[in-house]
């Protein structure tokens, strides 16, 4: 232990009343100092760095001595408080850096025309090198356009005599007094002595109308005054002491402010005190003409020392000039020093040696390395950051965003990326309402509470007034905190309790602004709701986001607990930092398997998936399921949420990305595909599914029309393994191309023509054109496959010289024989379903006018349609199952019968007769079983229900057989592996149909993907890389049971064009269109992105928190020490990986 | 002391005491009857951003440490004392505090932070004297991880780098600390100053320390 005494009790520095006393104060307390040494009895002031200790000082003095003290709502008022108390025999002072100078012009221009009764400062504080400012301004300008003494002070203790002087000057001369400290001064302790306190005097207001009221009339008289009181100055100055004089020599340097003291610690640095002689001048405006010229006598050459603008320098060249003096001024105007940023004592060196002929000096030692930079960030737990993240993830990246002055700038940079112009305090919804008007387009502006009452309450009327189409977000943390955390009008700091005052809401409403609302940012679901709200309704509307500021209210409340919103007294504290599940973070189903998706989210699918997720789940009910139920359902698991994502944000090429990383044949699956996605869609719950296809068919035909196609997939490096694919259906397509990018060599063949199997053959021309279709083929070819056409399996193929001559034998034969009953008797046509579809796939044959369809698939529902093109004027279908069971796909039936197709349900053909075919009744056997309900065995014929069915040709569409002769197996002996897709033979694998009967396209792709799989572990061994396709290990979570499903709004689905009933009937073109941009964007935002990603860093990406960080293994942590417990971010992981470290501690909330 | 003034950089991160702990150098030199200069110019630095602060004491009319110019650097932080690298030179000893703070950009682009052991490499290579040590666990033994700055003052009292005596430091850390961290902060600078000696003892005038 130290032996340090116990410390005494201290009265505050700047209160210790002994003259000759000593303190190291900074240059802005000195300043208060003088004025307390001076008298005065107001201080007021707006807080900006580098002028706040002076008024900070002064709000923590002026009750002990006697001294009125106001933060004003702005500077202008301020400067009117400064001249009333002037006026009314007080004297007074006021604070505010540079640019608060511009803001408090309009009463300064007049001022000197009325003048002042008892003394007035003003303290304008400089920033050259904007340090903490937009701009470097030199304010020594203003003083001389508006006849306003102004004083520079160099070092702190010439500030205290100065503002004590400056008092004295301003009360003499009838003049305001300008101070102009420099940050350097005002920020940089030395020692400075006191001279004695003094009290203020309050003498009260004499009337004096014809001074006090600058009518027209009154102030040509007074504008004369305004010369004599300048003329007083010019005196005043001239022997205040301030003017300086050093030395002698041929070479005269004058300087002004923080240079004056940095010119000698050169001059002593380079023993060059002796070579020059020095001015020194305090005074920066009224010149001490007379006293300048006597000490330009003798004077051969001058340099000029003083930051920015050559206000000097070119005073003295024009006094030189009107009194003859040939004398030489370096400085700025002679390209010896420059005319902005600070003087550092090196570049004041440069400009002495010049001065002095001693050439350059010599160079800075090298500059080291640079190292990564620390711009200040928004704190952890800020309620700005959260409010920017909910309006971002509801505006996205296409709306503009205008920002103002405040700690909330920060949220410029990324990623909250909330700027997009930024102006003046109040700027910020003046250039959004501005920019909507002349765009025509939704802004958003964000403002600070300390900022709205400084000047953005005039511009939001404004916005009023105009009728902006704008949303102003006020985000009142009640305390003006950037600056140090002065109070704000919105809340009044008393003895540690914070005491609310002005209502904002009520003020914007008053202002006439219909919609507001007041939200907690920190309730993410509630914030992004309110900007949801904003973002459906045009015009003009304010979103108060409203939470104090917990660093603040750390510190005057009991030093631990932040308050809550609307709470006048700090509330329950926030327990305990966040940390983040590692088995959540950053995995899906699709990664379960330790395998990783090719594609990083995009930072707007973040957005999207955050805003999802922030909107539904809230707090700690964030639990997503691993996998969206539509990818659990879809055979090859596609990841819908992320293409929706991109295609909601306009993001096509990723898009397709996603969807042909994983998909082969994917314009013609986008158009034949059965949908399970659709019908496990969690949107279901709330109105309709996504059009899950239509989202996909869009992103294919947008491809198509691209230049060139948008996605290459990659291929591996050949290394002469050659497999032989039988079958060029989905099946054998799908593992033909899964071969070929895994370097095989691939040889298809095929009995047709062409190559696709079902998809040329099976599938009419109206679901999938053949270009489409060839579209796809193609991509295959052009992959590298090769095929051999014309070839058939049995004929002039045998599978033993296959396997002979490659290294592996891929069967996908499909089912292509039309399986078929024998009806007994004698009546119209029969025909298979596959033979009729086959035959008339392009349409354009006149066939029978009563056509019946026995059968209740796909096929059947597209042989149907097939006839009423053909143009058969009647088409029945008669089908086993009833109408709801069956098997086709719900929106084929839709637009069979909307096309004309009668169904029958529970009907049996029993016999042909010449009028058609006799069908009867039935009944299932098991009547709850719907699985047994697709099979004439499991039902009975109900006597006496014969019925003919007239028809002139007959249609049997009940299912296809494999051709097992061609291979000599059994149909269900085929297979033993459905995973590897390994058959009985060596070496023989299969895929598709001959697996176990027909099946659909997607499912069959999905097995086509197996086999090459299979394949190529089987060739290959460990070489073979993962397959991406792992069986989803979560089950999807029901549709009605996802908490927060109930806020989402219900949503139009979006549908695209349909040829209408005559085009459709008339021939074999599309029906269904695709969605047009605009639609697809809407259908893609209703994707409500129920699952996990496995690459999201959104809380990295979107959030920012400096708690937030990656690991040296590359995972996510939370700082402990620096993570306060707002929990925000785990209101929005995509993942629900963020909890609070005792889980059991925190508070759930669902609504 | 010589003629020329004996130029201090102290640096760290906002939030990390570093304009409390040359305010506490300018009032112990100026009780001991030096001239001293404090320099503060610490912009928005609150926000969690670098902060720097100068002190000079002896014959100097402002505050400036320009390039080279450093005799002491105190830093709280490894990147921020290796930022002030084109401070320091062969005449610069160096007190170091090792435990890093978060650079934003690890919570923006998810980049990590910079070796430690390489920073500290890197300015003993420049400067003369360089003590790396975690004055954060120091200021925890002390009772409080916030007063890491006194840890590292005692540090250079204890190395005898001041230009003023013990005493005037510890009172005017003393007149710094608010009344509940008195004791806490009589406790870190203590712990610092005998790191500090130790440091000293073991080196003797070889003048190379490691920690």
């Amino acid at each position: 232990m130290t032996t340090t005494p116990a410390r005494p009790q201290r009265v505050d520095p700047l209160l210790v009343d002994d003259a000759g006393h000593a303190e190291l104060l900074l240059g802005n307390e000195a300043i208060v100092r003088g004025a307390l040494e001076a008298g005065v009895g107001l201080a007021c002031g707006y807080p900006g760095t580098p002028s706040s200790e002076v008024t900070d000082s002064f709000a923590r003095i002026a009750g002990a001595r006697g001294i009125h003290f106001e933060y004003s709502v702005n500077e202008k008022i301020a400067l009117e408080m400064a001249f009333a108390a002037s006026l009314a025999g007080t004297r007074s002072i006021v604070a505010m850096k540079h640019l608060g100078l511009m803001a408090a012009g309009d009463p300064l221009t007049t001022i000197p025309y009325v003048g002042t009764i008892a003394g007035m400062v003003i303290v304008s504080a400089g920033d050259p090198s904007c340090l903490t400012s937009p701009n470097e301004q030199d304010q020594r300008h203003v003083a001389l356009m508006l006849h306003i003494p102004m004083l520079e002070p160099s070092t702190a203790q010439e500030a205290l005599e100065m503002t004590r002087f400056a008092f004295e000057l301003s009360e003499k001369a009838e003049l305001p007094v300008i101070l102009r400290p420099m940050t350097r001064l005002c920020h940089t302790r030395a020692e400075v002595k006191y001279g004695a306190l003094r009290d203020p005097e309050f003498k009260g207001f004499r009337r004096d109308p014809s001074r006090f009221v600058p009518i027209p009339a009154n102030a040509r008289r007074l504008r004369g005054r305004v010369n004599e009181r300048i003329g007083i100055a010019r005196d005043m100055v001239a022997a205040s002491g301030f003017l300086q004089s050093h030395g002698s020599g041929k070479t005269m340097i004058v300087a002004t402010g923080v240079p004056s003291p940095t010119c000698l610690d050169v001059l002593r640095s380079q023993g060059l005190e002796r070579e020059v002689k020095l001015l020194h001048l305090g005074v920066v405006f009224p010149l001490a003409d007379e006293w300048l010229l006597q000490q330009l006598r003798d004077v051969e050459r001058v340099l000029v020392l003083e930051e920015l603008l050559p206000f000097i320098e070119d005073s003295l060249r024009a006094l030189c000039s009107r009194h003859g003096l040939d004398v030489e001024i370096l400085g700025k105007g002679t390209g010896h020093l420059p005319d902005h940023f600070e003087y550092e004592p090196r570049v004041i060196q440069k400009g002495i040696h010049a001065a002095l002929g001693l050439g350059d000096p010599p160079p800075d030692p090298m500059m080291a390395e640079p190292v990564p930079t620390r711009p200040p960030v928004l704190c952890p737990a800020c309620p700005h950051r959260a409010a920017f993240f909910a309006a971002r993830a509801v505006f996205g990246d296409d709306t503009l965003y205008f920002n103002d002055i405040g700690c909330y700038t920060l949220g410029f940079g990324a990623p909250l990326k909330a700027a997009d112009a930024l102006l003046c305090m109040g700027a910020g919804f003046t250039l959004a309402a501005g920019v909507s008007r002349t765009t025509g387009e939704r802004t958003v502006g964000f403002m600070g509470d300390s900022t709205f009452f400084h000047s953005g309450m005039p511009a939001l009327l404004n916005a009023v007034k105009s009728d902006a189409n704008m949303v102003a977000v006020i985000m009142d943390n009640e305390v003006t905190a950037m600056t140090g955390f002065q109070e704000s009008p919105t809340v009044e700091v008393e003895s540690g309790h914070p005491k609310r005052r002005v209502d904002i809401e009520g003020v914007v409403r008053a202002l006439g602004c219909e919609h507001v609302e007041t939200v907690d940012p920190d309730n993410l679901a509630a914030t992004t709701q309110a900007f949801r709200r904003a973002e459906a309704r045009s015009g003009l509307v304010t979103i108060i986001t409203k939470r104090p500021c917990p660093v603040f209210f750390r510190r005057v409340g009991d030093g631990g607990t932040p308050r809550k919103a609307g709470e006048e007294s700090p509330g329950e504290p926030w327990s305990v930092p966040y940390t983040i599940d590692h088995s959540r973070c950053q995995h899906c189903g699709r990664d379960a398997c330790g395998q990783r998706c090719d594609q990083p989210p995009t930072e707007s699918f973040q957005r999207s998936m955050a805003r999802a997720r922030s909107l539904e789940i809230g707090t700690a009910k964030n639990n997503p399921p691993k996998v969206a139920p539509c990818a659990t359902k879809c055979p090859l698991h596609l990841c819908v949420q992320g293409y929706a994502a991109h295609v909601a944000s306009g993001d096509y090429a990723a898009a397709l990305e996603l969807i042909m990383q994983h998909l082969p044949l994917p314009d013609s699956v986008c158009r034949v595909c059965h949908e399970p996605c659709q019908i496990a869609c969690v949107r279901s719950a709330i109105d309709e599914p996504v059009g899950i296809n239509n989202l996909k068919r869009f992103v294919l035909d947008w491809a198509a029309e691209q230049d060139e196609f948008p996605y290459q997939p990659d291929v591996e490096e050949a290394h002469g393994r050659h497999v032989a694919v039988v079958g060029a259906g989905p099946g054998g397509l799908a593992a033909a191309h899964e071969l070929r990018l895994r370097g095989y060599q691939v040889t298809v063949y095929d009995a047709a023509s062409e190559p696709g199997g079902i998809l040329l053959s099976g599938v009419p021309r109206y679901r999938l054109p053949l270009d489409v279709l060839r579209r796809d083929v193609e991509r295959i070819r052009a992959a590298g496959v090769q095929f051999e056409l014309g070839r058939r399996l049995g004929d002039d193929l045998d599978l033993d010289s296959l396997v002979d001559t490659h290294n592996a034998v891929c069967l996908a034969i499909g089912a292509e024989l039309g399986r078929r009953i024998e009806l007994p008797g004698v009546g119209p046509k029969v025909v298979d379903a596959l033979t009729y579809l086959g035959s008339n796939r392009d349409g354009g044959r006149a066939t029978a006018r009563r056509v019946l369809v026995i059968g209740g698939g796909n096929a059947a529902i597209d042989s149907a349609r097939t006839a009423l093109r053909c143009g058969a004027e009647e088409v029945v279908i008669a089908c086993l199952e009833n109408r709801a069971q069956m098997p086709a796909i719900g929106a084929e039936i839709h637009e069979a019968e909307f096309e004309g197709v009668e169904i029958k349900d529970r009907l049996q053909a029993v016999r042909l007769c010449d009028e058609g075919v006799i069908c009867a009744q039935v009944e299932p056997r098991v009547a709850d079983d719907p699985s047994l309900q697709h099979d004439p065995k499991n039902f009975d014929v109900v006597a006496g229900t014969d019925a003919i069915i007239a028809a002139d040709q007959v249609i049997l569409a009940i299912g296809q057989e494999v051709n097992t002769a061609a291979i000599a197996w059994e149909e269900d002996q085929v297979i033993i592996n459905l995973d590897t897709g390994a058959t009985r033979r060596a070496r023989v694998f299969a895929a598709g149909d001959v697996t176990g009967g027909a099946q659909t396209v997607t499912d069959v792709i999905a097995q086509g993907l197996r086999a090459a799989w299979g394949i190529d572990r089987e060739l290959r061994g460990e070489a073979a890389a993962d397959h991406r396709l792992p069986p989803p290990r979560v089950s999807a979570q029901p549709a009605a049971e996802r908490p927060g499903v109930h806020r989402r709004h219900s949503t139009q689905r979006q549908q695209p064009a349909e040829l209408d009933r005559t085009e459709r009937t008339s021939s074999f073109a599309q029906v269904t269109g695709v969605l047009t941009e605009t639609q697809a964007r809407a259908e893609a935002e209703r994707c409500m992105i129920c699952g996990q990603c496995g690459n999201c860093r959104s809380c990295l990406d979107l959030f920012g928190c400096p708690a937030i960080f990656v690991d040296p293994d590359m995972r996510v942590q939370i700082d402990a020490g620096l993570c306060v417990g707002c929990g925000v971010c785990a209101q929005f992981c995509p993942n629900g990986a963020i909890h609070p470290v005792a889980p059991a501690s925190c508070e759930v909330s669902d609504d | 002391m010589t003629d020329e003034p004996f130029r201090i950089l102290v640096v760290g991160v906002g939030g990390q005491g570093v304009l409390v702990a040359t305010k506490v150098l300018g009032d112990a030199a100026m009780s001991a009857g030096q001239t001293v200069h404090v320099g503060q110019i610490h912009g928005m630095s609150q926000r969690g951003g670098s902060v720097e602060s100068t002190v000079v004491i002896g014959a100097a009319h402002t505050s400036f440490v320009g390039p080279a110019q450093a005799n002491v650097v105190l830093g709280f932080e490894p990147v921020e004392t290796r930022r002030a690298l084109s401070r320091m030179s062969t005449n610069t000893d160096v007190a170091m505090s090792t435990s890093p703070v978060a650079l934003p950009s690890m919570s923006v682009r998810g980049e990590s932070y910079p070796d430690v052991s390489g920073i500290t490499d890197e300015i003993r290579r420049v400067a003369r004297d360089v003590i790396a040590l975690d004055a954060t666990a120091l200021a925890l033994s002390a009772g409080e991880a916030r007063c890491q700055n006194v840890v590292m003052l005692g540090v250079l009292d204890g190395l005898a780098l001041l230009p003023f005596d013990h005493d005037a430091l510890a009172m005017a850390v003393d007149q710094q600390s608010p009344e509940r961290f008195v004791e806490t902060n009589r406790r870190a600078l203590d712990l610092g100053r005998q790191r500090g000696k130790q440091f000293r003892q073991q080196t003797g005038e070889e003048r190379c320390l490691q920690p």
